[in-house]
């Protein structure tokens, strides 16, 4: 799919357009001259005889036949038009509901998603608008509030406050620790880099015995960084740890504050809305490619139980374990789960099986040759 | 604790890797990040055709409107040349008018082209958006998608005041179709106070192309009248209705006709199910939606909310039976109770290619961090097993 091509098309619809309007303009100057001649003619009291004017100027205005005139002009527009629909259909699917099942989608259910893909977006007018608009009951209160309180503390943190952040990581110190995150001492340290900034080299000190100094323990290293950026107080610029003192670490601790917030109330991180329609962006060219394919099997498309081609999606998109048999390429289940040969191979427990004429005698693996007794295979867990 | 930390066949310390590392198996790398963008890009044919079909009817409008007073015109000189009498001042105050006239179609034509102009700039704006997507802003511009695909569904259930919300929000404007849904709101509207009125107008404005997709909604619209006027009992001016408005469909709807024309000889509180069902209110209902699907088709829309179309391949594509366990992770959309609920029905995913994520670190287990199996024939990944030595 070339792009230039199609905005060259589209550039060549646009000329022949200006191309007929200026035509159009043109024969409409045209019969207005004629008329306007016409009127001359009568009002000036001429020996011609009013009706010959008349008559003359509807003779006039047939020869000019201004409608044919157009009609040329007209007619180029019409092919870039249709070639430029054409080229739309050909460089993009025209239909990406082919592969729809119709099956209905419950509109309270989806009208909660969206609500809730609102809030947690901090898009709150947008949601209560939506909310009204749908006359959903307050299902999403919930959600609501949760993600107002984060947003209070993101906004206030754009705006260089960073109170309400401080506030919450000190409240909730223990998950944090127990999750690994140093998000407390990232919010010290970025408070103690503005105290700095603003030159005031005692009120930081102070800052730092109060509020880094119980995290000194475990990060060493890194408040000895901090508190030798003491001496570049007012000249920050100059100062050796430039990626301490970066305004991008608001962003990279805003980040990670989202994360820990949502990890704490049980939410994910991203929006579950977006998250499912990416995984339906990259899904839907394969799926469609197949229902060029399989055309008329409509009626078996709307039954299945699994997905009739593989659709591979990319890593953030793995959320569980998928390990697929090598010999028979189905996946693997409880009824039919993973087996670790003696060589460390693994297949599915079928697989082994058949090749096995069920427990009867050995087989080789077929990765490396190595002779496999099928009772010594274990079950493997993801 | 023993452990295996390589639990392949030979003992030695560097290892091949196993047929569970997705390397082995071939292929499992994603396409490379610019095909993906490509196909991505190639399901963007409504976010192009709509706006075009605007253009197109615009400028077929203005058109119209043009010939219609060129031809007016001339045969308004016509009918003054032959006509017998028609004094001095008659001839100068005609043909004064028709100068009038036609300058007030070249004022309409240059508003009509600065209108066309702006149409067709929203069609550029719209291919320079998708030239615009790149690996460095995909971020953003898959967020600006998600709210182009919910515009488009609050405009197709017609939360008007949500769609411009959402897409004043993010300055998107250019980049969504408000107006033309207003145009079909206007339709709606009136069909759902009982109006055909606005929906004939719409009829006629696009006759040529309902006429070449062998639409017959018009002659619904007809029937419906032509029921409302049996209802209240004007059976006299409902059979001039018919034989002036119903006549002309009968060649090809005869049956349906029949049957709506049987009903002069009931009344509108009939019990007869068959012609009950013709009296229900429910038949404007019918119209709104048969009106959304013509619409719909015309501007070269899916017939479906893009929303839903996304919703399903991607539930589908993410279900797995693993889904639905109490410890399925917080990050699959799937733990949702109501996402569970939409993908109930759906298939499950396929995938030809093994992918192991490790238990603890939810992490993916590639060559670069290799799932390993513990004696009791558990799986985790390298960095798990590295800090269970450590701590142990």
């Amino acid at each position: 799919m070339e792009l230039n091509d199609i905005k060259d098309a589209f550039d060549r619809v646009a000329k022949k357009q200006k191309l007929s309007c200026s035509k159009t303009q043109e024969v409409i100057d045209l019969i207005v001259q004629e008329i306007e001649k016409a009127l001359e003619t009568v009002k000036s009291a001429s020996h011609l005889d009013d009706k010959y004017v008349l008559t003359e100027l509807k003779r006039r205005l047939q020869d000019i036949a201004p409608l044919g005139q157009l009609e040329g002009t007209q007619k180029e527009l019409n092919i870039a038009l249709s070639k430029y629909t054409k080229i739309l259909e050909k460089s993009f699917n025209p239909d990406i509901s082919k592969a729809y099942r119709n099956i209905e989608f419950d509109t309270h259910t989806v009208s909660q998603i969206i609500a809730s893909h609102f809030y947690r977006q901090g898009l709150f007018e947008v949601g209560d608008c939506f909310i009204s608009e749908t006359k959903e009951s307050e299902c999403s209160a919930a959600i609501l509030s949760i993600f107002e309180d984060m947003y209070q503390i993101l906004e206030a943190m754009k705006s260089g406050n960073l109170e309400p952040a401080l506030k919450w990581a000190a409240a909730n110190s223990d998950k944090l620790t127990q999750n690994g995150s140093d998000l407390q001492l990232k919010l010290h340290s970025l408070q103690f880099v503005e105290i700095l900034r603003k030159g005031s080299r005692e009120e930081a000190l102070k800052y730092a015995r109060a509020n880094l100094a119980p995290f000194a323990s475990n990060h060493v290293n890194e408040i000895q960084k901090l508190m030798a950026c003491l001496i570049w107080a007012r000249k920050l610029e100059s100062c050796p740890y430039p990626q301490l003192v970066s305004q991008t670490n608001w962003v990279t601790v805003a980040e990670e504050l989202t994360r820990q917030f949502c990890n704490l109330v049980g939410q994910s991180y991203e929006s579950p809305l977006s998250v499912t329609i990416a995984a339906g962006v990259q899904a839907l060219p394969p799926l469609l490619k197949f229902m060029t394919v399989m055309a008329g099997k409509k009626q078996e498309w709307q039954s299945m139980k699994q997905l009739p081609v593989p659709v591979e999606l990319d890593k953030e998109f793995q959320f569980h374990s998928i390990f697929v048999c090598p010999v028979s390429k189905e996946q693997t289940s409880d009824d039919n789960p993973p087996m670790i040969m003696s060589c460390g191979h693994v297949l599915c427990r079928q697989s082994i099986n058949k090749m096995s004429k069920n427990h009867s005698r050995t087989f080789k693996c077929p990765y490396c040759p190595s002779d496999i007794d099928a009772a010594q295979c274990r079950q493997l867990y993801f | 604790m023993e452990m295996d930390s390589l639990p392949n066949g030979n003992s030695a310390a560097a290892s091949p890797p196993q047929n569970t590392t997705p390397a082995a198996a071939g292929g499992t790398t994603p396409f490379p990040k610019l095909t993906q963008l490509t196909e991505a890009l190639k399901l963007e044919h409504q976010f192009l055709r709509v706006p075009f079909e605007h253009y197109k009817k615009t400028i077929r409008t203005n058109h119209r409107a043009v010939e219609k007073e060129i031809t007016s015109v001339i045969s308004n000189v016509a009918d003054v040349s032959d006509s017998e009498n028609f004094s001095k001042d008659d001839a100068v105050n005609h043909l004064t008018s028709l100068v009038s006239r036609l300058q007030g179609l070249k004022r309409k034509l240059e508003e009509g082209s600065r209108t066309e102009h702006l149409q067709a700039q929203k069609c550029r704006a719209r291919l320079n958006h998708l030239e615009s997507a790149d690996a460095e802003n995909l971020a953003e511009w898959n967020n600006t998608r998600v709210k182009r695909i919910l515009v488009d569904y609050m405009l197709r259930m017609s939360y008007y005041e949500t769609a411009e919300k959402l897409a004043e929000s993010s300055n998107i404007q250019d980049l969504v179709d408000i107006e033309v849904f207003q145009e079909a709101k206007k339709v709606i509207d009136a069909l759902q106070n009982k109006e055909v009125a606005p929906a004939l107008a719409w009829c006629s404005d696009n006759k040529s192309r309902l006429k070449k997709s062998k639409s017959k909604f018009e002659f619904q619209l007809r029937l419906q009248e032509f029921i409302e006027l049996v209802r209240g009992e004007n059976n006299l001016r409902a059979i001039t209705y018919a034989r002036k408005y119903l006549a002309p469909w009968g060649a090809t709807h005869m049956k349906e006709l029949q049957r709506v024309m049987a009903t002069l000889a009931f009344k509108s509180n009939t019990e007869c199910t068959t012609y009950k069902a013709l009296f229900e209110p429910k038949q404007w209902d019918f119209l709104v939606d048969q009106f959304k699907q013509e619409f719909c088709k015309l501007y070269g829309m899916t017939l479906e909310p893009l929303l839903n179309i996304y919703l399903q391949a991607g539930l589908s594509a993410l279900n797995t039976p693993y889904c639905y366990e109490d410890d399925c992770t917080k990050e699959d959309p799937l733990s949702q109770e109501s996402f569970r609920k939409l993908a109930s029905p759906l298939p499950y995913s396929k995938q030809h290619h093994s992918k192991l994520v490790c238990y603890i670190t939810k992490e993916l287990m590639d060559t670069e961090n290799p799932p390993q199996v513990l004696p009791n024939g558990y799986v985790y990944s390298t960095k798990v097993c590295i800090f269970l030595v450590i701590i142990m």
